[in-house]
């Protein structure tokens, strides 16, 4: 035992003293920060973006970390708030996130290196990566998302539907003969808020319109208005005609997902980075659409969604130009990679003739003729605002609140 | 009698390696998280001094409701003194008697304490699953269906369902603890009194279970702070939901740590579990000094 | 003879009561290792607690393809072992210096230590991170060797007084006598008879770190540093999580912890008993 502690502890002095790989002088390393852990969609788009990067640029190494979802987000918590240890590049999501880092001073500006990808990046791309009051660039976005609503046609055609009802009212209709055949209309994951607040967004939005949707996230009006409240009661409704799955509360989004892909709901609606696993699982015919309008005057491609995969660079790393030369050279060619692979939508300028999968080109689509678009609310607001948001949705779901508690409390306790 | 000064640099040089590990690693952010509690701080920016508001808004925000995480974490560790630890004292008790299989069955109890927590809570998220789940299963293959519950989402199960695989993880723990100590008592003790025409289960009462009360006392320091402190499943399993009827403090802490970065109200309720924490551990010392 | 009778029909309710309660602390082994060997249609839902239709081998290879998962399990080894080590000798050498020898405060300093079984270590990773950078070892196992001896302290230094209340103090006045100082003492008296907390400390902080996954994930950066459960975790995506290779790594991961407790459990069972008299 003690021969083996010895040689065990031995072991331990060489491998833990091991100073940092050190590589030859003249050439720059990157660090790169993700979470496109091995068995994330990006895991090999990224992996093949890095090394056409490599190539273009002899003598420069990016070192890639990645590291599980939620994990991450302690993770780059504890490095920005010690601003030690930080990576040259990060992956970050848009908004409230790279917000609060740009705030504390530790993110980079690329504004300047923008200029030279204006053709192909469009500026109504980078409007969640925008911060202060001179509207500087701070990340550069790579793909984005979309709330759709997926549909399992198999069983809406036996329940008389062959195409995603296109009005409130026939959406409601369908619903009660989907409830009457026997199936649930909506898989939820009531564990997860998030996964929730996928319902309760596009109700929103389909009420009151983008422009004033944008306006209540931001503070400038209220949410007590009729239109939030009508579709607060809508959500209401469909939980009181039994159209989410009853289990919901017990389920996690995979398992909800799962359910979906294994036909025991009819709709499924969550961001469009569900495309991939969906086309390629789901043994039935599916549609991606958007929920129909509650209200006529809004244009139905009002959607949630936008920009929210970003690569941003750190402001003490050594090499910061090269750095934000990589970004974008990274960003550019993840969005390429993950359209083609169907696992999102692209930021930058599409190849148009890109064979894609039908789930991902309806999405393209759709996002190519939105009316417009409002990032999700979790993501558009700042942390402690974004929890009790979500907080404030969950309680709509536990009908804990009534629509005009729900916008009085957001009205109270957001800003 | 007068000590040399070696013998004082002595003790000093034992308790070095120790001193500096703690100090350095558990007391200095213990102390720095003392005082961001009393900050306003994002975790990112220059923290802001606001004196013990943290703390008034901590114990006053019915948003927060810091009480019911408490009545919950409280509630655990009731239930783990009077289920988990009898229960495994009476495991103990059981297989320190001569009976056949102890070995084996030693060794399997302990089990779940050896497994991740990861494996842990997804096997009782499938057992609890409304759907097929094995409970919900059980009662229907036993015609019970009105007793079938959607356990974790139901505001009324939830909390019990939450709290059983905790109390049933770490029962191995404590019974293998309380086993060894029971081993410890001397044989002559226990064969005289049942030569005295005692039961076993009256050595049991009037001579082991004394016998080890130190090894009780540790047990039930574990069980509260453990109760107190607890987050791993409880995140996994119901991550505070529904609608916050399972939220404990550790949960909140994170919450506000990581999430809301709410770095300062994070710290302070740090601060207010460890101040808990310390006082149960003297609080149970005193209480088995006492009794002694 | 009705005695006797009810005597034994008390025995076999026990023996059922114990069976019982085996199989249900046994389920999660099986689970986790049927579970290892299916898709993710049979984990949710299709086959929950049977064994597996198809037994899909392949969720090993591709646990085991991950990353390095031999480096991982290497890495884990490494930090168990040494973090063992340290936990071991400062906790024997604190209690020495608190139960053995004589002088003001030892009760107030045992007291001040306890106080590490109270914290709870999610508030202290942005304080050490900032910390372990500044002296350059974020990065290296030592960034988790450190926190993880520091937090097994308490519990080591508790176990230790326990062991070390048993040592008869006559032996100390021996060894004096036969002209050993403080140092003397505590190498060829108390050092030698401490070997049984080697077991019972080394289990309890194998199982605090063996698991960890909070300061594994925020203080390791590369790859050749990354420890099981971090390894374990790379295999959940963003979106999307085949839980099959989970359990096969999971498996990979506990397998040898169980084997290890198994046979070593009669001898950790007895070093409990040695160590547990005085708790």
């Amino acid at each position: 035992m003690k021969k083996l502690l010895s040689i065990a502890l031995a072991l331990v002095m060489v491998f833990a003293l091991a100073a940092p790989m050190a590589y030859a002088d003249d050439q720059v390393v990157l660090t790169l920060w993700s979470i496109a852990t091995e068995s994330d969609s990006s895991h090999q788009a990224f992996v093949d973006a890095i090394a056409a990067f490599e190539e273009s640029h002899p003598g420069v190494k990016i070192e890639h970390v990645t590291t599980e979802n939620e994990a991450y987000k302690t993770k780059i918590k504890a490095a920005m708030s010690s601003g030690e240890g930080l990576p040259d590049i990060f992956f970050t999501w848009g908004m409230g996130f790279l917000g609060e880092f740009v705030n504390a001073g530790r993110v980079a500006s690329v504004e300047d290196a923008y200029a030279a990808y204006q053709d192909e990046l469009p500026e109504n791309m980078t409007v969640n990566v925008r911060y202060g009051e001179d509207n500087k660039m701070y990340g550069v976005p790579y793909t984005m998302s979309l709330i759709t609503l997926y549909a399992n046609m198999d069983i809406l055609a036996e329940v008389g539907y062959e195409d995603i009802p296109a009005t409130y009212e026939d959406m409601m209709a369908c619903c009660d003969k989907l409830v009457a055949a026997g199936y649930i209309p909506f898989g939820v994951a009531g564990k997860e808020k998030w996964c929730l607040s996928e319902y309760v967004e596009p109700l929103v939005i389909k009420s009151v319109g983008a422009q004033n949707l944008r306006d209540m996230y931001n503070g400038v009006t209220s949410w007590n208005t009729d239109g939030v409240i009508k579709a607060i009661e809508a959500f209401q409704s469909m939980i009181d005609k039994g159209y989410f799955d009853p289990s919901a509360n017990a389920l996690s989004n995979d398992e909800v997902k799962n359910n979906f892909i294994q036909g025991k709901t009819a709709f499924y609606q969550n961001g469009s980075w569900n495309n991939k696993d969906i086309g390629e699982q789901a043994k039935f015919t599916v549609k991606a659409g958007t929920f129909p309008v509650l209200n006529d005057e809004v244009p139905l491609l009002s959607l949630i969604g936008g920009p929210n995969n970003t690569l941003a660079v750190t402001e003490s790393s050594a090499n910061k130009d090269l750095a934000i030369e990589a970004a974008f050279y990274l960003a550019r060619y993840m969005s390429d990679a993950d359209y083609k692979s169907g696992a999102n939508l692209p930021c930058w300028a599409a190849d148009p003739d890109a064979d894609v999968n039908e789930l991902i080109q309806a999405a393209a689509d759709m996002a190519s003729q939105a009316a417009d678009l409002v990032l999700f609310g979790d993501n558009f607001l700042s942390a402690d605002a974004a929890n009790t948001y979500l907080d404030y949705i969950e309680m709509a779901w536990a009908e804990e609140v009534t629509p005009a508690e729900y916008v009085e409390g957001l009205d109270a306790e957001l800003h | 009698m007068k000590k040399p000064l070696l013998y004082k640099i002595n003790i000093f040089l034992f308790l070095l390696p120790a001193l500096f590990l703690f100090i350095a690693v558990l007391i200095a952010p213990i102390v720095l998280s003392f005082y961001y509690s009393l900050t306003e701080w994002n975790g990112f920016t220059t923290p802001e001094f606001i004196g013990i508001k943290n703390y008034v808004e901590l114990f006053t925000s019915r948003s927060i409701n810091i009480s019911r995480a408490l009545k919950n974490a409280f509630l655990l560790a009731l239930l783990s003194c009077v289920i988990q630890l009898p229960f495994a004292l009476w495991l103990a008790l059981r297989l320190s008697r001569p009976i056949k299989g102890k070995t084996a069955l030693l060794s399997i109890y302990f089990m779940p304490v050896l497994i991740s927590t990861v494996v842990i809570g997804q096997l009782w998220l499938k057992i609890y699953n409304p759907d097929y789940g094995v409970l919900n299963v059980l009662l229907r293959a036993l015609h019970l269906d009105s007793w079938t519950r959607v356990w974790l989402g139901d505001k009324k199960t939830a909390l019990g369902a939450a709290f059983v695989p905790i109390l049933w993880q770490y029962v191995g723990y404590h019974m293998l603890l309380m086993y060894a100590g029971i081993k410890g008592v001397p044989t002559e003790l226990t064969e005289a009194a049942m030569l005295d025409g005692c039961t076993p289960a009256q050595v049991s009462r009037y001579i082991v279970i004394p016998y080890i009360r130190p090894i009780l006392r540790v047990s039930v320091i574990f069980a509260i702070t453990g109760s107190l402190k607890s987050f791993d499943l409880i995140y996994v399993l119901t991550n505070g939901g529904p609608s916050h009827v399972t939220e404990v403090p550790s949960t909140l802490m994170i919450s506000m740590l990581f999430l809301r970065n709410r770095y300062g109200m994070g710290s302070a309720i740090a601060v207010m579990l460890i101040v808990l924490c310390f006082f149960f551990a003297l609080l149970i010392n005193a209480i088995f000094k006492e009794e002694k | 003879m009705n005695t006797l009778y009810e005597k034994k029909s008390k025995m076999t309710l026990i023996y059922i009561l114990l069976i019982i309660w085996a199989v249900i602390s046994f389920f999660p082994v099986y689970w986790m290792l049927t579970f290892s060997l299916k898709t993710n249609t049979e984990i949710f839902g299709e086959n929950v607690a049977g064994l597996p239709r198809e037994w899909v081998w392949s969720n090993y290879t591709r646990a085991l393809n991950t990353g390095n998962m031999p480096r991982y399990f290497l890495n884990s080894l490494i930090v168990a072992i040494s973090t063992i080590a340290i936990t071991l000798a400062a906790s024997v050498m604190a209690t020495y210096a608190m139960t053995r020898l004589r002088w003001k405060g030892r009760k107030r300093m045992n007291g001040f230590f306890m106080l590490g079984l109270t914290i709870p270590i999610h508030a202290s990773i942005v304080p050490l991170y900032t910390t372990l950078a500044k002296i350059k070892l974020l990065d290296t196992l030592w960034a988790l060797i450190i926190p993880y001896s520091a937090f097994s302290l308490a519990m080591g230094i508790l176990v230790c007084t326990g062991f070390m209340g048993d040592i008869p103090y006559d032996l100390d006045e021996a060894a004096m006598l036969d002209g050993c100082g403080t140092w003397g003492i505590f190498f060829r008296v108390i050092v030698p008879l401490m070997r049984p907390a080697v077991a019972t400390v080394g289990i309890y902080t194998f199982l605090q770190c063996w698991n960890e996954l909070m300061f594994a994930n925020v203080f390791i950066n590369s790859d050749k540093w990354r420890t099981l459960p971090v390894g374990v975790q790379s295999l959940s995506g963003q979106y999307t999580t085949d839980w099959g290779p989970i359990g096969a790594a999971l498996s990979i991961a506990t397998i040898p912890t169980l084997l290890f407790y198994v046979f070593m459990s009669k001898k950790i069972q007895d070093s409990f008993i040695a160590g547990a008299v005085k708790g």
